[in-house]
């Protein structure tokens, strides 16, 4: 028999207080486990996708903490937004002309110039055609001059050179699955999200869709401007498929104000399970969420509403009919291209239809001076920068006020809109994240651990301090059979050991079960899966103790050697046991056996 | 194979001062003679016996075991000696509760420095009747039965001298002469020296060799004449 069978057999003999030790120990490893993968899991999480396919992420002033988690990880309370025309700054002109066209501001350039032609229309001399002609060209280049110096319409961006793009989000409404008791924040967006952001900067890895699945367009062949796409786990937890429609809550669900939206969106497509926060978000298309009556933000000077309103009574749904008459009417004429906003902020209970033509869609689309954005997620040129020294000149650029200056083409603005806007490093944010609150928290993690082990240790001391006075009598038997003091230590030592691996074992076992019992609710509320077999992520655990080799080649392989922290648990239980299993080890080892034989 | 010369040994009294307990001039056992210890209580037999064993220290004097001096030896060593040339069967048996009959007889042999042979273990349990008991804890078994297994256990490492402290004094007067017959004839098998000490006449009276500790023991028969 070796020693540590003796020690089994010892501590199976006291199998109650071996149970109770073990059991104890097991708490507590069970508690430091759960903590520390989940925790681990979660901050990687949060560390790897502080690089997600953009560097600058430009919002409304204020936390710059708050928008990189609302934009990033669609964490925290939605925050305010800004307007769309930043979005535009960072397009080139084939982008941003057929936008600002669809502006109040042209359209009332468009009245300035209808008023124009009626009065030449009115003075014009009977006969004098080539006057005319001439009178009417002179009108259309001076609107055509306007057009151009007001909104610059044949000019790229202000910030377009700098990026290689810049993606709209919109938050604020959430999409509710009852069944599974719980919600994702919706994302409006456009097809750019899909298209270019990448998952990962490295590998240039993009989303990828389940089978049948594919991206919405901004302006859908087949859904118009209300296609949908499903995050992995908001598609797992809803079990909605490409072609269910859906409805999405504005506003914080449970919350007073929050109601369903009438209008449905369909879904095109479901992404491949990515591991980022992303997996937990339903997309819409902007444009559709901007269709919706609630997000239509009310304009300040609404002369241009009223002016068209006043056209149309009784606004109805579009139908197919519509359609007809649209192109039976000849869309080259240019007045009634544009009766749009008045007709949706009239439009309470009205459901828009998915399948229907661009021309109707457009004649729906919402002015761009009404609507909002909550973030820009911008990936700065990348061509001859490979040190990123782009995204330093535009971050002080956008964070001073620069954006503020590209408002002023037009004089519609809507009431108490927000017009700061903040530029920030999302990296820099996640840092800030980890510096000042999960940092701290790791430190408090680890006392945790420490006390825990501490508590663990004393349970050890304490179940075989415990079964010490009979031992005395075994340990002189032993001796008497010729053990030596070393033996009779050794086996100490080895109970110490075994109660260790047995506990840290259960305890590991037991975290990691709890990890799976509770994944669910954490990947609910992180977005990070965790289950039984998910280990805390390798750190450089040796780091610290670099200093003490100096700049030896050690020191540099203690700094590089990573190894996750719950690796070094069992280990660190059996040199803990050996710590408190001496004392129990030297007593066995000072047992009088004369004495002890006798009694 | 066994060898005492003028051996001395004193207790310090809790006020400091020494008390004698044995003063062996001379004690001597052949290699495989089998003699029974006697003598009142309080003699310093049970002494004698961890002296032989090894167990306690001499204040002065020799003691050989199979040529070996263990005085002038560690505790150590004297603790590999123990395992390796001595069996000792205790009056209450010292089977560990936590082990089977065969691994209290296996753990007999684990301290010892040669090879473990589970199939000694087993081979001698047969022997003693116990074949059938090998993986019984302690507390199953009769107390006939532990006693057996604490001979088996005595002898498990093919010990020089088998030492048996008042091994009857637990048993009933049925099972005495079996345990005494047991003892004397797996020593005789074994080639084993034995040295019994009791305080049982009927026992005594069994071995050609009796050794009276108040006749060997100068410090005894010094306080029986100043009586």
């Amino acid at each position: 028999m070796n020693i540590f069978k003796i020690a089994f057999r010892s501590l199976q003999f006291r199998l109650l207080g071996t149970t109770l030790t073990v059991l104890s120990m097991a708490l507590g490893v069970m508690m430091v486990v759960s903590v520390l993968s989940v925790y681990g899991l979660v901050s990687e999480s949060f560390r790897s996708n502080s690089s997600f396919g953009f560097n600058l992420l430009t919002g409304a002033r204020g936390g710059g903490l708050q928008l990189t988690l609302n934009s990033v990880y669609y964490l925290s309370r939605p925050i305010e937004n800004i307007p769309y025309e930043y979005y535009l700054a960072f397009q080139n002109a084939d982008v941003r002309e057929p936008q600002l066209k669809n502006s109040l501001a042209y359209r009332a350039l468009e009245l300035e110039q209808q008023t124009a032609w009626a009065e030449l229309q009115s003075q014009s001399l009977p006969g004098m055609v080539g006057w005319n002609a001439l009178a009417r060209g002179l009108v259309d280049d001076a609107w055509s001059r306007r057009q151009l110096e007001t909104m610059k319409l044949e000019k790229a961006g202000l910030f377009s050179y700098y990026v290689d793009y810049a993606i709209p989000i919109l938050l604020g409404d959430y999409f509710e699955v009852p069944s599974a008791d719980r919600s994702f924040r919706v994302c409006a967006t456009n097809r750019d999200f899909f298209d270019k952001l990448v998952l990962d900067i490295d590998s240039d890895e993009h989303f990828a869709f389940e089978e049948g699945g594919r991206a919405f367009d901004n302006n859908d062949l087949n859904v118009g401007y209300f296609g949908a796409i499903l995050g992995a786990m908001a598609a797992k937890q809803s079990g909605l498929k490409v072609g269910d429609q859906i409805q999405v809550t504005h506003g914080v669900p449970g919350e007073g104000s929050s109601h369903l939206h009438e209008q449905y969106f369909e879904i095109t497509g479901i992404l491949k399970t990515t591991g980022t926060p992303n997996d937990r978000v339903v997309f819409v298309n902007l444009e559709g969420f901007y269709l919706i009556n609630d997000h239509i933000k009310p304009i300040e000077d609404d002369s241009m509403l009223k002016g068209v309103s006043e056209d149309e009574e009784n606004p109805k749904p579009p139908t197919d009919e519509d359609d007809e008459d649209i192109f039976a009417d000849g869309l080259d004429d240019q007045v009634s291209v544009a009766p749009f906003g008045d007709k949706l902020s009239d439009r309470d209970g009205i459901e828009l239809p998915m399948r229907t033509s661009d021309e109707t869609l457009s004649r729906y689309a919402l002015p761009i001076e009404q609507r909002e954005i909550t973030a820009l997620l911008i990936r700065t040129r990348r061509e001859g920068d490979e040190y990123g020294t782009g995204a330093m000149a535009l971050q002080p650029m956008l964070d001073g006020g620069k954006l503020e200056s590209s408002l002023n083409w037009s004089s519609f603005r809507p009431i108490n809109s927000q017009t700061t806007a903040q530029c920030v490093f999302p990296v820099q944010q996640v840092e800030t994240l980890f510096s000042f609150f999960v940092d701290p928290a790791r430190w408090v993690l680890l006392g945790l651990t420490i006390l825990i082990c501490v508590v663990s240790g004393l349970s050890i001391l304490v179940g075989i301090y415990n079964s010490m006075s009979q031992r005395h009598h075994e340990i002189a038997v032993m001796r008497a059979l010729g053990a030596r003091r070393s033996q009779v230590m050794s086996i100490m030592l080895a109970e110490a050991i075994l109660l260790g691996v047995a506990g840290g074992l259960v305890g590991w076992v037991a975290g990691h079960g709890l990890n799976a019992v509770l994944g669910p609710m954490v990947e609910n509320q992180t977005g990070v899966p965790v289950s039984f077999w998910d280990f805390a992520p390798p750190e450089p655990v040796f780091s610290g103790l670099a200093p003490l080799f100096g700049d030896s080649s050690f020191a540099n392989y203690l700094v590089k050697f990573r190894v996750s922290p719950e690796l070094l648990l069992i280990p660190g239980l059996v040199l803990l046991a050996i710590v408190v299993g001496v004392y129990p080890a030297v007593s066995a080892y000072r047992t009088d056996v004369a004495k002890s034989l006798g009694k | 194979m066994l060898r005492i010369t003028n051996l001395k040994k004193s207790f310090v009294q809790p006020d400091g001062q020494r008390t004698p307990i044995l003063d062996v001039p001379a004690f001597e056992l052949a290699a495989g003679e089998q003699s029974v210890l006697i003598g009142p209580s309080g003699c310093g037999k049970t002494t004698l016996l961890h002296i032989i064993a090894g167990i306690v220290r001499v204040d002065s004097g020799s003691v050989k075991l199979d040529n070996i001096e263990l005085t002038k030896y560690s505790e150590a060593a004297r603790d590999r000696i123990r395992a390796d040339k001595l069996g000792y069967v205790f009056q209450t048996f010292n089977l560990l509760p936590a082990f089977s009959a065969l691994e209290n007889v296996l753990l007999g042999m684990t301290f010892a420095s040669g090879r473990h042979s589970g199939s000694r273990a087993r081979e001698l349990l047969v022997r003693v009747g116990l074949g059938h008991r090998l993986s019984s804890r302690p507390s199953t078994l009769s107390v006939g039965e532990q006693q057996r297994v604490a001979v088996a256990r005595a002898l498990a490492n093919r010990p020089k001298l088998l030492l048996a402290d008042e091994p009857t004094a637990n048993v009933d007067p049925k099972n005495q002469q079996q345990v005494i017959d047991l003892i004397r004839n797996t020593c005789r098998e074994e080639g084993v020296a034995l040295m019994i000490v009791t305080h049982s006449m009927e026992v005594a009276n069994q071995f050609e060799r009796v050794d009276r500790l108040e006749e060997l023991n100068r410090v005894v028969a010094e306080l029986r004449e100043t009586a």
